[in-house]
């Protein structure tokens, strides 16, 4: 697969040469099936501050996964034990992408997933027939379709459950058995009936907390794993970083030839942060918007105003732009959340504007809040 | 090794660096006291408290305790408050000084704390800052210093940890246990001279390290050349201050006439120390104290781990013994080539490594609190298997040997939990598996002292005082008394006894029933149910106060007034003031009222003082009952003087504050009234007049409006005529001021509800308006006016609503009869309900 005739290529690909170096350079111990050690994994998605030496060549890893670096070692080891991960929280908290980092550094391969939706059925985890083949060959392996849990079980890989909750509880629960047993049984293929889990197999599984209400997972389900919740990133430096590394990737992948602006993603990551959290940095309290606040939705505000400043502003970021794609993410579900930006704008940024540059300008261009 | 300090003419000294609680460090200590087998062992810690060293060591005596020492400055040395300044020195099983002082005495040493007294070292510092700083509780384990600058958290960058204990845990304690005791105290003196480098000198000399670490050396010194080159000294003192005492010993050993200067000393007089039963709560550095590590509870556990380990070990052949054996024994293998039939070197090398980290003390304490945990838990009726705990077993052993740590320690088994025992999202509802275990590794374990342990003063007179009050003074079993407090005059020396004991917060003695003066609740109540037992907590609680008095009684007061010197207004100082009323003060009381006037004078806050006012005027109708000799009179006349001041300013409160200040009118109203008073009854004159002041005001809230013309009719300076106008005004204006009537009757009826029946066009003027109003803006007004009537008697009620049925022409009675239903319409309405009630049960059971 090339990279560049993708509009967002695999983990495994985009870090292709890292996980190679990683893999190779690696003198840990490795869990049965495991393409690299704990160790190892932790380097490639928490970073390391000396550089590896391979072929000749040194591969600085840098740092994938900001905010908590004890939930990705407790996500590492819950993989290697018996039991399956499932990462959830707020919409926007990197869960699939840790969880993708998580596959490609274990197993090598992120893609192999199943996608939650209200519409997926039994068949869709465990396995379906190619019903031409069924009918000229009768039940055997070669008809069988697999899922990619079924694939993860044969051959000992990581299988990424996304949006688990969405599925209805009696799907989900066509886990549990393969969770405990680690097997899958196929009644029809008679005697050869029983897929057993290879060593490397585990599941990941993630949960937006916003849907709880829709599917409620079980307990007997909630007991085949371990739990992680993923806050949202606690301080505005932090998700500043998150913001430039996301969006220079993005305008890496679609060719955008223009460097983020530092100043620009401070500010829209204190605003995301204090509308998130309802506090300013002077404390003053605010009223939070029912929208989902969070780091990937500044991320994309963000990469539509570098859009805009890229094809129509001569590369340089407008504040008016800014504005209007914060409304645009912000006016969503519920009139209220922009007249709660609004007094935003008029108490914190209007203080804030006093300071002059970007956040006068950022104040300036309330006018497009409507 | 660079901390032994040799001479010809001294003992040899050898420098232990600590830090006040870690299990490591004690079992460092322990290790170098056996090894050494010094002939005096000195360790940090304020020299007043050497007497104190025998009950330490009690057997009788068990940790958690806290050496407390107090200080009056009676003398005006520190500052002119005169003030009294108290610290607390915790020891818990691991901590390094107590684990020196118990050594100690197992090999029969003598061991002497070597610091500056307490007041000295109060002397030494600054005004806030080391042990002068304004916090609640002051400790003298200055753990803090090893922590606070930017050094640590280059270093936890670096070493990709979390905080500096978990960087200590780490290094020192999980890896510092296999380390030899020599390597270990050189490390962590490695790490304290860092440390001490980056911290500036003002701020080194403000909290009076230097004179103490000068005072100390001096100490050491002296102590060396007593005991002559022959002897050992070892010498435990905070890591912190052991490179600054190494510098001073060194530049004495070079050059002998230079003796470590020290400050001048002051006499031990109004020095207080006594032992202290502690727990582990207070010892916990989570909660605030910062008085060392943080989980004691764990610790303890690995503690109790490692002595276990130390009991089997006493019985075997050393462990250096073994190795040298070990080596020997391959060394010999090699000689007579046995290779092929013996296991390899390896292996062999393997097996003593295996030999030397064999006891996973911390292993065993994760191991211990899970299951406990889950104990816990499962008490609660929590689902919790056993499988979970074998999970989070796994993944403790897993994170440690990810982060590099021979052994999960509490941030490992924090971890676990997390991962493994939570179950779904991480929220309030989920996080009681943590909570638990954070109880668990905090600890619950409460120190005892033997019999032989000193007590204050204070203590004896809370003695003296139950032997004269007939109370038992050390049962542990609940006892209850009931108090006839107003017709018994011992009755009333118990509760306020008592009393006096919950405000010093001893946990003697609570009060189960009685009037409640604070929250002005249950007043009607004549007897007071009291429930007493003794616990470990109250001596704990007196010995704590003790720096305030000799009795029970002179605490209080002190206390009392520093209390109000936080408060700053005029609610909260009353509010203290019936605690003291309660508590039966008299003597020295003239500061506090001062105190309490001031309070009054500086509050602006108009409902802060009209709740002081309620509360005085309380006090002043209870004095008699409670046979106090208190005079309230000139509080109260100052509280109205200031709330008539403020009154103008009132007119547009919000709606919320509406009942509160109507109330406040209304109390003015009736104490300036009161004919017995004539200082009272002066403010009557300005209260008028600042009525008539805020009545001026056309934006005036229409509630306070009312209650004002309510007032004002009410005395007499009002016509009727004129408050009919009011109302008319209201009713009769836009529909804005319309729909203000009823707020306006609220406060007109509160005042003055006789107006109804005085005036009887009133009723007629109001049933008009009803019926000029349209359904829904009657529907509107209705919630005030239900309040508006609502301070009617039931018997006027009765009298308005006949006055209004005759309006139109009808009676009472006829207005409470309803037509009557027919029986078939009702059994099908009952029929319709049920139909209804089940259905909903349906649906309800179907989700």
């Amino acid at each position: 697969m090339e990279q560049q005739s993708m509009i967002k290529a695999p983990v495994e690909i985009r870090y292709r040469e890292e996980l190679m170096a990683l893999e190779q350079t690696d003198d840990g111990r490795k869990p049965e099936n495991w393409r690299m050690s704990p160790k190892a994994v932790r380097t490639f998605i928490l970073g390391s501050a000396t550089p590896i030496q391979y072929e000749g060549k040194e591969y600085t890893i840098r740092k994938k996964y900001l905010g908590n670096d004890a939930l990705v070692e407790r996500c590492i080891i819950t993989l290697a034990g018996n039991r399956g991960l499932m990462l959830v929280g707020e919409p926007g908290t990197a869960k699939t992408m840790l969880s993708e980092l998580l596959s490609a550094a274990i197993s090598g391969v992120s893609t192999n997933t199943v996608q939650g939706t209200a519409g997926t059925t039994e068949d869709m985890i465990k396995y379906s027939w190619n019903y031409a083949l069924l009918l000229a060959k009768g039940p055997c392996r070669e008809a069988l379709v697999a899922s990619p849990l079924y694939i993860g079980m044969e051959k000992g890989i990581l299988t990424r459950f996304e949006e688990i909750t969405r599925t209805p509880a009696e799907i989900q629960d066509s886990l549990i058995s393969v969770l405990s047993d680690k097997v899958l049984n196929i009644p029809e293929l008679g005697d050869e009936g029983f897929l057993f889990a290879k060593p490397g197999f585990n599941v990941i599984g993630t949960a937006n907390t916003r849907d709880k209400g829709v599917n409620e997972m079980s307990s007997a389900l909630k007991r085949r794993f371990n739990f992680e919740t993923v806050m949202p990133i606690s301080s505005v430096a932090l998700e500043k970083q998150v913001i430039l590394n996301e969006v220079q990737q993005l305008a890496y992948e679609n060719h955008i030839d223009m460097e983020p602006d530092e100043d620009v993603a401070k500010l829209l990551a204190s605003t995301y942060h204090e509308l998130r959290e309802g506090i300013s940095s002077i404390g003053q309290r605010l009223d939070k918007p029912a929208c989902v606040m969070s780091t990937a939705e500044a991320v994309s505000v963000y990469y539509q105003t570098m859009i805009s400043a890229y094809y129509y502003g001569n590369k340089e970021f407008r504040m008016e732009d800014l504005v209007q794609n914060l409304v645009g993410a912000v006016a969503k579900e519920n009139k209220d959340d922009l007249e709660k930006v609004k007094s935003y704008f008029n108490t914190v940024i209007r203080e804030k504007s006093k300071e002059g540059g970007i956040w006068k300008e950022y104040y300036e261009a309330r006018r497009w809040l409507k | 090794m660079e901390r032994v300090l040799r001479s010809a003419q001294m003992a040899e000294i050898t420098l232990l660096p600590v830090r006040h609680h870690s299990p490591a460090c004690a079992w460092h200590v322990h290790k170098m006291i056996q090894l050494l087998k010094p002939s005096l062992v000195l360790i940090e810690g304020p020299n007043n408290a050497n007497s104190l060293i025998p009950v330490m060591m009690h057997e009788d005596t068990k940790a958690p305790f806290a050496i407390y020492y107090s200080y009056h400055d009676k003398a005006q040395r520190l500052s002119e408050k005169a003030a009294h300044y108290k610290c607390y020195y915790p020891f818990l099983d691991y901590s390094p000084e107590l684990v020196a002082l118990r050594t100690a005495k197992e090999s029969g040493v003598p061991a002497l704390f070597i610091d500056l007294s307490y007041a000295d070292i109060l002397m030494a510092s600054k005004d806030g800052q080391g042990m002068r700083s304004e916090q609640e509780k002051n400790n003298y384990s200055d753990d803090y210093l090893l922590s606070r600058n930017q050094f640590w958290e280059r270093l936890c960058e670096q070493t990709n940890l979390r905080s500096f204990d978990e960087f200590w845990e780490k290094y020192f304690e999980l890896n510092g246990l296999a380390e030899s005791s020599d390597l270990w105290f050189s490390h962590l003196l490695d790490y304290c001279k860092m440390v001490r480098e980056n911290t500036p000198l003002e701020v080194l000399e403000g909290e009076g390290s230097l004179a103490r670490e000068a005072y100390m050396a001096q100490q050491i010194a002296k102590a060396a050349h007593e005991y002559g080159p022959q002897a050992k000294i070892l010498v435990v003192t905070g890591g912190f201050h052991t490179p600054a005492i190494q510098k001073l010993l060194e530049e004495y050993v070079s050059n002998k006439e230079n003796m470590p200067k020290t400050v001048e000393q002051i006499a031990t007089d109004n020095q207080g120390v006594y032992l202290l039963p502690y727990s582990m709560e207070a010892t916990d550095a989570l909660n605030g104290y910062a008085s060392g590590m943080p989980y004691p509870g764990f610790y303890q556990k690995v503690w109790e781990e490692l002595e276990k380990n130390n009991e089997i070990e006493s019985k075997l052949p050393s462990r250096t013994d073994c190795r040298v054996a070990g080596r020997m024994a391959i060394h010999t293998m090699e000689v007579e080539d046995f290779h092929c039939k013996l296991p390899s070197r390896t292996d062999c090398h393997m097996a003593i490594h295996t030999m030397e980290v064999e006891d996973f003390v911390y292993e065993e304490a994760v191991l211990a609190m899970l299951a406990q945990t889950g104990h816990d838990l499962r008490k609660k009726d929590e689902q919790l298997s056993v499988y979970d705990e074998i999970c989070a077993l796994t993944m403790a052993r897993g994170l440690a040997a990810l982060r590099g740590k021979i052994q999960p320690g509490a941030y490992e088994l924090l971890d676990a939990a997390l991962s493994s025992l939570v179950k779904g999202e991480y929220s309030l509802a989920t996080e009681l598996p943590i909570r638990l275990l954070q109880e668990r590794m905090t600890g619950n374990a409460k120190g005892k002292l033997c019999h032989k342990a000193d007590v204050p003063p204070i203590f004896q007179d809370f003695e003296q005082q139950c032997a004269l009050l007939r109370i038992k003074p050390d049962s542990t079993l609940e006892t209850e008394i009931t108090l006839s407090v107003f017709s018994n005059k011992k009755h009333r020396q118990i509760s306020m006894f008592f009393n006096r004991l919950l405000f010093l917060k001893a946990p003697f003695a609570q009060r189960i029933k009685g009037p409640n003066l604070q929250l002005k609740k249950d007043r009607n109540l004549i007897r007071e149910v009291w429930r007493y037992k003794w616990s470990v907590e109250v001596a704990a609680a007196l010995i704590d106060v003790s720096v305030y008095g000799s009795t029970i009684q002179e605490a209080a007061q002190i206390l009392v007034k520093k209390e109000l010197e936080k408060v700053n207004n005029a609610r909260n100082s009353v509010w203290l003031l019936t605690r003291v009323f309660e508590m039966g003060l008299v003597d020295r009381i003239v500061p506090v009222y001062e105190q309490v006037e001031e309070t009054i004078l500086e509050d602006t806050d108009f409902y802060s003082l009209a709740d002081a006012l309620e509360s005085l005027l309380m006090l002043e109708e209870l004095r008699g009952l409670y046979q106090s000799e208190l005079e309230f009179g000139q509080l109260v006349l100052l509280t109205i003087r200031k709330l008539v001041v403020l009154l103008p300013s009132m007119t547009q409160v919000k709606e919320e504050s509406v009942t509160s200040c109507m109330q406040a009118l209304k109390l003015i109203y009736q104490v300036t009234g009161k004919k017995n008073n004539d200082a009272f009854e002066q403010e009557r004159e300005p209260f008028f007049d600042a009525l008539s002041v805020m009545q001026a005001d056309p934006q005036i809230h229409p509630g306070l409006d009312g209650c004002i013309h309510g007032i004002l009719y009410g005395s007499g300076r009002q016509k009727s005529s004129v408050v009919e106008q009011a109302c008319k005004g209201y009713m009769k204006g836009t529909k804005e001021q319309m729909m203000k009537t009823a707020a306006f009757f609220r406060g007109l009826f509160y005042t003055a509800r006789d107006f109804v029946f005085v005036q009887k066009q009133f009723l007629q003027a109001l049933d008009t308006f009803f019926a000029e109003v349209d359904k829904e803006e009657f529907m509107e007004l209705l919630p005030e006016l239900r309040m508006a009537f609502a301070y009617f008697t039931p018997m006027e009620i009765d009298q308005i609503a006949q006055e209004a049925a005759a309006l139109h022409g009808k009676d009472k009675d006829s207005l409470m009869q309803a037509q009557a239903v027919l029986p078939d319409w009702y059994a099908y309405g009952n029929k319709l309900d049920h139909y209804g009630k089940e259905k909903i049960w349906q649906a309800s059971r179907k989700h």
